[in-house]
């Protein structure tokens, strides 16, 4: 399970082991205020980064993040 | 008389509702909304002097320039105690209120705030000094009554008792102390009881949120099933199975086979606890089904679920999240899924 959260610092108190920066509360998977083509270019990535937090073995929580 | 810093969101801060969430920290002279009730049970006790408004979501995502806002204003205001909230179970606000204490006590002001038991806010700042409270604003009055001896007791420099007797929520401190009878006469003491089915009191509580053992990493993407799941509510549009804003106890998986998007006119977002407008706009944003759709063709997995599954998170409490999670884990298993992304909001 990889979890994709606006505010990972509670996901991560709250237990979850494998967590991914998303973007706001309001819009998790994207950016609403970008041209369609790159809010969807940003979804991917974060979809791309939960699926390689789901490969990656970890010990605890674990903060994994997209560059911007 | 005490001087009191009082730190509230937009909302009881009379700013307005979710669309205002994003709304930038503002100083205010003396008491707002809930502050003059709270500066009528103090009477000439105290007066809040300034009271500290901020969005929710600015506090929680904006967390340098929010934290620099608050330490400014206690540093400048310099009360003698900070109340923050009541938060009720609003998350974010629970959240914000719990670091606005931790904030104010590294700044050696005492702090206390006022939140649901289960409000995920405590786990930003276990050791504050919390008075649990209802579950919504119906519950003000008497929680406002019920905060006002710690809020006089911190204020004035009082050593608190332990958290039963002052009316806080347990904090996780132990203390050596004495004890009636030996630790094997209280320990039959409680398994008799509890094997009679009579009441007893742990002396020793579980933690409400447990640390879970990572699952091991997905061995093989290219051969692994992936499923979607949101706590976002994200739902048909026309909400036909009736998921709530908030308090909901359900979960549902809903059907996306042959879907490539959610659209707008399809989907929608009922979560009561954000401004969900842009999310009904394109529900994407909280269920990546076009995203993942695009990674399914190019083979970086090897197929997704034919559902994902939701539930409203928003005030949902932990009893009802554990067995919805166990549930839905039994429904992705049974459709032998690798892994899952959760979004949540």
């Amino acid at each position: 399970m990889a979890v994709l959260s606006a505010l990972p610092p509670l996901a991560m108190q709250a237990g979850a082991n494998r967590v991914v920066q998303g973007i706001r509360i309001e819009h998790v998977c994207g950016d609403p205020s970008q041209p369609p083509v790159l809010d969807r270019q940003l979804r991917r990535q974060l979809v791309e980064r939960a699926l390689h937090a789901l490969q990656t073995p970890v010990s605890g929580p674990t903060l994994f993040t997209v560059e911007r | 008389m005490l001087r009191i810093g009082h730190y509230l969101n937009q909302f009881f801060g009379g700013v307005g509702a979710e669309e205002h969430a994003n709304h930038a920290p503002e100083r205010r002279e003396g008491p707002v909304g809930p502050g003059r009730a709270l500066q009528g049970l103090l009477k000439d006790e105290g007066r809040i002097v300034s009271t500290l408004v901020c969005g929710d979501n600015f506090f929680n995502e904006r967390a340098g320039e929010a934290h620099a806002a608050a330490r400014a204003w206690l540093g400048d205001v310099k009360p003698d105690v900070l109340v923050a909230g009541p938060a009720f179970a609003a998350g974010r606000y629970g959240a914000a209120c719990a670091t606005v204490c931790r904030l104010a006590e590294e700044g050696g002001v005492p702090a206390v705030t006022g939140m649901h038991p289960e409000n995920p806010g405590r786990l930003l700042h276990r050791k504050a000094y919390v008075v649990p409270t209802g579950d919504s604003a119906a519950d003000m009055g008497r929680a406002l009554v019920a905060m006002l001896p710690l809020v006089r007791k911190l204020g004035r420099g009082v050593p608190l008792k332990p958290a039963v007797a002052e009316g806080y929520l347990p904090r996780g401190v132990r203390r050596p102390g004495a004890r009636a009878g030996t630790g094997a006469e209280r320990a039959v003491a409680m398994l008799v009881a509890k094997l009679h089915g009579r009441p007893f009191e742990t002396e020793i509580p579980v933690d409400a949120y447990e640390a879970v053992s990572p699952a091991p990493a997905v061995p093989d993407l290219k051969r692994a099933r992936i499923a979607l799941v949101t706590t976002g509510a994200i739902v048909p549009r026309g909400n036909p199975d009736h998921f709530k804003r908030c308090s909901e106890t359900r979960w549902a998986r809903y059907d996306v086979s042959g879907l490539d998007t959610l659209s707008p006119e399809a989907w929608e977002c009922v979560h009561g606890g954000f401004y969900n407008r842009m999310a009904s706009e394109n529900p994407n944003l909280v269920l990546p089904l076009d995203a993942a759709r695009q990674l399914e063709r190019q083979g970086v997995f090897a197929e997704l679920l034919d559902f994902y599954c939701m539930t409203t998170g928003n005030d949902q409490r932990l009893l009802d999240c554990r067995r919805n999670g166990m549930e839905i884990a039994a429904a992705l298993a049974a459709e032998r899924a690798g892994g899952a992304v959760l979004v949540a909001t």
